[in-house]
């Protein structure tokens, strides 16, 4: 923008340098002579940063954009800023995350398997979370590839089969943007109530998550950092599928500012949810034993729990032990209605 | 650098590039994405089947395959032709290939165009490969389109003619022509209505320039532009007044623009609208519609009162400028901005520059010409011209910008209520003329028509139509009503007051549309017997010359054979008149038309030859100087169009030898036989060339005094003339007066012998079929119609001095009584209401307090079924619409691009018309402005039903004309298309 | 080596359209496809100015700094085409250019877009020159046949100007000084990083 307005700022002394070596030939004042030239207006357009448009008689408001001078911002958004953030932000936490597992390796159960498990998540709460989680790789891949994918891929494989990989994952982003989004609107609905933040989860958020050392700190069926994801993942995930619709059906709700807008958005949080979802996969599988059982059988061990989620193991073991008492009386209950 | 795929890499991706190239074949050749033209439609399902074949399915052109591919391995050929939509004229080149026209190309060598063209130009190709033209003749049973072939149609048609003109006589057959046939065409069906019996055959022009034709003839001679767009570039001043030329005429606007650079000239738009020309003018007069010659006489107030005026020219070649002045006198600054709107110092600045930055040059259209005052307006025009002094100079003139393509050429060739070709009139004597060129007995002639006083009236005028077809019997002065009508090339939506055009198409007892597409004439009424549609093809599938508003005469070659089942006009008149030959045999009626009517013309398998119609009007073509311009020359003009030069429209010295010295298109007039070698005239009325250079003067044609004053000139004559002053027209007795007339060659002298015999005193330089006359008089210099003054005062019009008259429809009630239009009357065979019309102002100007105005767009043209099924153009301008002021659309919650309803004081009760606003400052507040083009739209019906299958237009729309009003020119019945009054509410 | 350029002379346009259906009948654009425009400014008012705008094939080009697949390359010439084959729709290129000049048949999913089409120039695109394949996909190819782009040449007031830059801005220049006012090079800021000095 600086440059713009310096450009602009130097065109704008241009006549005048001209007059002074008196080779001026701009418009003269004539009478009935339109005095503002359509060149001024475009620059104090420029100037202003707005666009140039008018009228066309083709049924198509974008046509009747002159010149919109933001597509520059959108570009240095594109190369500069995008592709740096998401860099810094997808390669930072491998980097991280390769550094702590160097450093700390696999959290183990304390005091092992006890060999009993406790159900943990059921098969529709895994199956949602597979669904987001498949759809969530392939879109993130073929994301990524949109930005990255010509530098990388592209010096690999060649123009043609790269070209066709590139528009199968534009298919791939299109299609699974659905799953995708209806996943994470049942995640919501099926997680919101175990999700909502507690004091516990300070505590929890004080101890540092048992992350560095130490004992780990009481959470309940989510713990902060997993309230966070969840988070992150319905927020972030809500914002960037609302942005992409946007993107998949063009002009149907918004202009050409609103879809680079709506890009930008798309593109910034989803690499930030890259990096952030990368963490989530280091935990759920290299990072904590035992973390990788919930999502996979559904079943957990009652130490692991115990470990991570004491209170709401606890709860849960209770909730069995009583169920079990309870159940006969509850036949009787049944025949004496 | 340049990236290029080597064949074995294409071979490698073969699979998938063929995949994708068959993917864009669909889309290259299928054109249109159907479902966003759909939205843009606003279709319903009635429309879809139709619709369907024609998108979804492969181009249907008759050039299968042609997907304007050129195969540049194979020989291509350049064909030139003249672009069918506006007068300018500008060149097409064509490539064909294995006659299919595969691509174009800019015309380089045509000082008309120099290569460019408008959006309609540069998509004429589409035109023969139209999809939606009509394929096959057909008609309506029982209100069904039902395909028939060509003899069966015109058999049928031939036979209920016949029929008709037992009962009702030869009148109650109204012979529509057009401004699209070439000249050739336009003579052959003048022709063919003198030999049917009836003068009531007309075209476009009625409503386009007739009002110019009477106006600028009734001035100085002859109707038509006197200088040319190219001449343009010559002029200081230039006033465009009541024309949009960058819509109407866009390629006129390169020489506009030039001139207007290089001599830094002074460009004034005068308008109601603020339209595409005005923004590049260097002053923008905006004046209330309707009110031209308050403007004109406001300005020549200021020149009167400056002593800014012409004197010596006013002395030498004006006759009656003292009577002007007095009418001028009334219009001082104060009451004309009154009237008008414009303040007086504006006014006084345009007229110091007209007057003064010479040459100056009025441009005119249909602005001016379209109005209940419209011949009046036009006088008012010339009339400043000729105070100023600016006729007949390089740079000045009045610059009238005709219509289509060939309007003048048409008009020229009488395609005209009042006239048979070349205006000689319908007298006696014209008559005569025409038998001898025809080389047929007046006698034969006399007996086609219903009387001689018939064969002498004017027929019913074309803006008027329906009302000889609805008005009780006793109110047509002919035997009969209106019975058929018979309409080539021309739309039935440019025509004003449509609700009543549908009765009275309705009540025809035969309609045959005649033209490449089936015009709202055949939809517009619910027919459903007696209606029949002939395909014919477009100019550029046969040959033959037109004339540009220049009058300049074009040849155009053939680009491609006709399309599907089309025929060219000259083969359908053929065909037509041996069917009434034979129609006329069954019932024993003695009329025959093929023998007579072909008697001198070639027909070669079926088809007459323009060249050889040419020759013929070449032989009777005197009177305006269609004698020169023979078919060789025309042709050796395309071919060497190059050698011409761009503002003088000269061949020079280095020029081949059969064009050197000739004017581009020999405009006429081009005296004398062929071989007499006269260049044309590109500036008429020009006393500073030769007449055999193209020099002329007025026309010497109302007599030689008027009340004891002469009408001769006085001491102005053209460069070269041995008699040094005014003139009169040239006949053998004037030959014999001046010690001439034994220089005729012995030829000629026999020929005026044979014709005349003992009237051969009276013969003339229009009648004389020789030539001699003509040729003896430029011998000496002299220009064969005379030497005159141009008449400021044209006593035979109903103002012989031009004064303003309020329009029919007008919101200003408080000017009616002190400037009313004219009292009821009678002419062209019918009542003309005036008066009686304009009071009912007085009670609805209260509910319709929005002037509505109408005019062209530089896509669509005349009545638009042509260029709107034209897919190039029709995806430019999708929706038919109104322009309004944004305070006028605030008051009415009317947003840009939102649904308006508007209605005019005479539609039915409760209908209205529904358009797109188009909310802009164009218009003034109060005025509305509608484009002309659309139809298919009628009252908020969708009739896209009623196109037969196929050949409906891309996009249909309200047509302007439901919503205008009663209103005629006196002198020429033109409509009032340009002042009406309406309302206009949200939808 | 030419450095091709569009100039639009908005003193001279009229915005007639020829530039616009020259276009669409040399290389057959279907509906939808605007590979050249008319847009007016100011409309109505005194000030009104039309300028014609396609693909002015800028210098740097952004359409080729975003694409995600590389699919544009610069001729020899300058002229920025793109290979529609490589293309994947994304509309990147849209969303970068100044100029509103990508266009896209709607026939994605969703009505989102397909292959990207734009103006060539007159230049075709990477498949041999002038052959069916190429015209196609692409259009015509004239320059490879040594003519400009047709828009220009048939535009009836010459106001769109085609070809080597710094011929048609000296005709630019040459024009303005005769006639004393010129409302400048349009878009030639943005697109080509320079104006044409009167």
């Amino acid at each position: 923008m600086r440059r713009t307005l310096l450009i602009a700022a130097l065109l704008l002394a241009l006549p005048w340098l001209a007059a002074t070596q008196g080779q001026a030939q701009t418009a003269p004042a004539a009478p009935g002579r339109n005095p503002i030239s359509a060149e001024e207006l475009e620059l104090q357009s420029a100037l202003r940063g707005g666009v140039v448009d008018g009228r066309v008689s083709i049924p198509n408001p974008q046509a009747a954009v002159l010149i919109q001078p933001e597509g520059r911002d959108w570009r240095a958004f594109h190369n500069v800023t995008l592709a740096w953030v998401g860099g810094i932000a997808v390669l930072g936490m491998l980097g991280v995350l390769v550094l702590y597992h160097l450093v700390h390796g696999t959290t183990r159960i304390a005091g092992g398997r006890s060999g009993s498990t406790i159900l943990r998540f059921p098969t529709i709460e895994r199956a949602n979370h597979w669904m987001v989680a498949t759809s969530f790789v392939v879109l993130a891949l073929s994301g990524l590839n949109l930005t990255f994918g010509r530098h990388v891929l592209l010096p690999l494989l060649g123009p043609e089969a790269f070209a066709a990989l590139s528009q199968w994952g534009k298919y791939a982003h299109n299609f699974l943007a659905f799953p995708f989004t209806l996943g994470i609107v049942v995640m919501l609905l099926l997680w919101v109530k175990d999700n909502l933040p507690t004091w516990v989860d300070w505590e929890w958020l004080k101890a540092g998550g048992g992350l560095f050392g130490g004992a780990h700190p009481p959470a309940e069926r989510f713990n902060a950092g997993q309230k966070l994801m969840f988070w992150i993942t319905v927020l972030g995930g809500g914002v960037v599928a609302a942005t992409g619709f946007l993107l998949l059906f063009p002009f149907a709700a918004t202009d050409i500012a609103g879809m680079q807008l709506s890009h930008m958005l798309h593109s910034i949080l989803a690499v930030l949810m890259i990096a952030v979802i990368l963490g989530h996969i280091y935990i759920g599988t290299l990072g904590v034993e035992g973390a990788w059982d919930a999502m996979s059988t559904g079943e957990v061990d009652v130490n692991w729990a115990l470990q991570h989620h004491r209170l709401w193991a606890e709860a849960q073991l209770a909730r069995e032990r009583a169920e079990a008492a309870a159940a006969p009386g509850a036949v009787h209950a049944g025949a004496a209605d | 650098m340049l990236i290029k795929r080597s064949d074995r890499q294409i071979a490698q991706s073969a699979r998938a590039g063929k995949r994708l190239a068959a993917a864009y074949e669909g889309l290259s050749a299928g054109g249109l994405d159907r479902r966003a033209f759909l939205r843009q439609a606003g279709l319903g399902g009635v429309g879809l089947a139709a619709l369907g074949t024609a998108l979804g399915g492969p181009r249907l052109a008759q050039a299968a395959g042609a997907t304007g591919v050129i195969d540049h391995a194979k020989p291509v050929e350049i064909r030139r032709n003249i672009c069918t939509h506006c007068s300018v004229g500008c060149t097409v080149t064509a490539e064909v290939q294995e006659g299919v026209w595969v691509g174009q190309e800019p015309t380089w060598d045509s000082p008309i165009n120099r290569g460019t063209h408008c959006a309609k130009g540069a998509a004429i190709r589409e035109l023969v490969h139209g999809d939606r033209r009509l394929k096959y003749p057909m008609k309506l049973a029982g209100g069904q389109w039902q395909r028939i072939s060509w003899d069966q149609a015109l058999t049928e048609i031939a036979d209920k003619l016949m029929e008709i003109r037992a009962a009702s006589g030869p009148d109650a057959v109204f012979w529509l022509g057009s401004a699209k046939f070439s000249n050739e065409g336009a003579y052959l069906y003048r022709k063919l209505a003198a030999f049917w019996g009836t003068n009531t055959v007309d075209h476009q022009a009625r409503i386009c320039h007739s009002t110019t034709v009477a106006g600028v003839a009734n001035t100085w001679g002859y109707g038509a532009q006197t200088n040319s767009y190219n001449d343009i570039r010559n002029s200081k001043t230039v006033i465009i007044m009541g024309g949009n030329p960058a819509e109407a005429h866009p390629v006129s606007l390169q020489h506009v623009l030039s001139g207007k650079e290089i001599n830094r000239a002074n460009l004034i738009v005068i308008d109601p609208r603020f339209t595409r020309t005005a923004a590049h003018a260097t002053e923008y007069v905006r004046i209330r519609p309707g009110t031209d010659i308050p403007v004109i006489w406001g300005m020549l107030w200021h020149i009167f009162e400056n002593g800014w005026e012409d004197k010596e020219f006013i002395r030498q070649r004006v006759y009656g400028m003292d009577e002007v002045r007095r009418e001028v006198a009334k219009w001082n600054p104060q009451e004309v901005e009154r009237v008008t709107g414009v303040p007086g110092e504006q006014l006084r600045r345009v007229a110091q520059m007209f007057a003064t930055q010479k040459p100056a040059t009025l441009v005119w259209c249909m602005g001016a010409t379209q109005k209940t005052v419209g011949t009046a307006n036009v006088r008012a025009f010339c009339t400043l011209l000729l105070a100023t002094g600016n006729v007949g100079i390089s740079g000045g003139g009045a610059n009238i910008f005709r219509g289509h393509c060939n309007v003048q050429g048409a008009t020229d060739l009488g395609l005209d209520v009042v006239t048979l070709p070349l205006y000689y009139g319908l007298d006696e004597n014209a008559w005569r003329h025409w038998c001898r060129v025809w080389d047929v007995s007046y006698d034969s002639m006399l007996a086609r028509f219903e009387s001689k006083q018939m064969m002498e009236t004017p027929g019913i005028p074309s803006t008027r139509y329906f009302d000889a077809v609805l008005l009780p019997k006793d109110q047509v002065q002919q035997r009969d009503n209106l019975k058929a009508m018979v309409v080539f090339g021309h739309g039935g939506n440019t025509v004003t007051r449509m609700p009543e055009a549908q009765k009275g198409l309705e009540k025809l007892e035969l309609l045959v549309v005649a033209d490449p597409h089936p015009t709202t004439f055949a939809v517009l009424g619910n027919r459903r017997e007696n209606t029949y549609l002939l395909p014919i093809c477009t100019q550029l599938e046969t040959s033959g010359s037109r004339t540009a508003s220049n009058r300049s005469l074009q040849w155009g070659e053939k680009i491609v054979d006709p399309i599907f089942e089309s025929k060219d006009d000259y083969e359908a008149i053929w065909r037509l008149t041996g069917a009434l030959d034979r129609a006329a045999e069954r019932r024993n009626m003695p009329i025959r038309f093929q023998a007579d009517m072909f008697k001198h013309i070639e027909v070669v398998n079926g088809r007459p030859t323009p060249e050889s119609i040419l020759r013929e009007i070449n032989r009777g073509g005197w009177s305006a100087g269609y004698c020169g311009q023979s078919p060789e020359r025309l042709k050796a003009h395309m071919r060497h169009q190059r050698h011409f030069d761009l503002v003088t429209l000269r061949a020079g010295p280095d020029a081949p030898e059969e064009v050197r010295g000739d004017y581009y298109g020999l405009p006429w007039p081009c005296w004398g036989p062929p071989e007499l070698r006269h260049p044309g005239t590109h500036i008429l009325y020009n006393t500073n060339l030769h007449v055999m250079d193209g020099g002329g003067t007025f026309r010497a044609r109302f007599g030689v005094e008027r009340n004891g004053v002469s009408l001769l000139a006085e001491g102005s004559y053209s460069k070269g003339s041995e008699i040094q002053d005014g003139y009169p027209e040239f006949t053998v007795a004037v030959l014999k007066r001046l010690g001439w007339f034994d220089e005729l060659t012995a030829e000629e002298k026999a020929s005026l012998e044979r014709h005349f015999g003992a009237n051969i005193d009276r013969a003339s330089w229009a009648t004389d079929l020789s030539g001699g006359i003509q040729r003896v008089a430029m011998k000496h210099g002299c220009v064969p119609y005379g030497n005159a003054k141009a008449r400021a005062v044209a006593w035979n019009l109903p103002d012989p001095v031009p004064v303003h008259r309020e329009p029919i429809y007008t919101p200003r009630t408080d000017l009616i009584a002190q400037y009313p239009t004219l009292p009821d009357r009678r002419a062209f065979r019918l009542p003309h209401l005036g008066q009686s019309v304009q009071n009912r102002s007085l009670q609805v100007a209260r509910d319709y307090p929005i002037i509505l105005t109408t005019g062209r767009l530089v896509e669509y043209e005349g009545g638009g079924e042509e260029t709107r099924s034209n897919k190039w153009l029709a995806e430019l301008q999708q929706d038919m619409f109104i322009e309004i002021n944004p305070a006028d659309a605030a008051e009415r919650g009317l947003r840009d691009g939102a649904w308006a309803l508007v209605r005019g004081p005479e539609m039915p009760e409760g209908k209205f018309i529904k358009v797109k606003a188009l909310v802009t400052e164009r218009v003034g507040r109060g005025v509305a402005f509608m484009p002309f083009h659309f139809a298919g739209w009628f009252m908020q019906e969708d009739q896209r039903r009623k196109y037969p299958q196929g050949t409906d237009p891309i996009v249909l729309g309200e047509s302007a004309n439901t919503v205008t009003t009663y209103g005629y020119d006196p002198v020429t019945f033109m409509q009032e298309a340009k002042v009406t009054i309406c309302q206009i509410r949200a939808a | 080596m030419a450095r091709m350029k569009f100039l639009c002379d908005s003193d001279r346009c009229i915005e007639c359209n020829a530039c616009v259906t020259a276009c669409k009948n040399e290389h057959e654009v279907p509906w939808g496809i605007n590979r050249r425009r008319v847009v007016t400014i100011n409309d109505g008012r005194p000030g009104e100015r039309s300028i014609s705008m396609a693909c002015m094939h800028c210098t740097d080009a952004p359409c080729a700094a975003v694409c995600p697949v590389s699919c544009f390359y610069t001729t020899a010439d300058a002229i920025v085409l793109h290979d529609k084959d490589l293309c994947i729709g994304c509309g990147y290129c849209f969303y970068a250019c100044p100029f509103g000049a990508p266009q896209y048949p709607r026939v994605g999913n969703f009505g989102s877009r397909g292959k990207m089409d734009k103006c060539t120039f007159c230049a075709g695109g990477p498949q041999q020159d002038n052959t069916r394949a190429e015209y196609i996909q692409y259009g015509s190819n004239r320059i490879a046949e040594g003519k400009l782009p047709l828009c220009a040449e048939m535009c009836s007031t010459k106001a769109l100007l085609a070809g080597d830059g710094e011929i048609i801005a000296t005709i630019y220049r040459e024009r303005v000084q005769r006639r004393g006012y010129g409302s400048g090079a349009w878009g030639w800021r943005t697109a080509y990083r320079e104006t044409v000095s009167i």
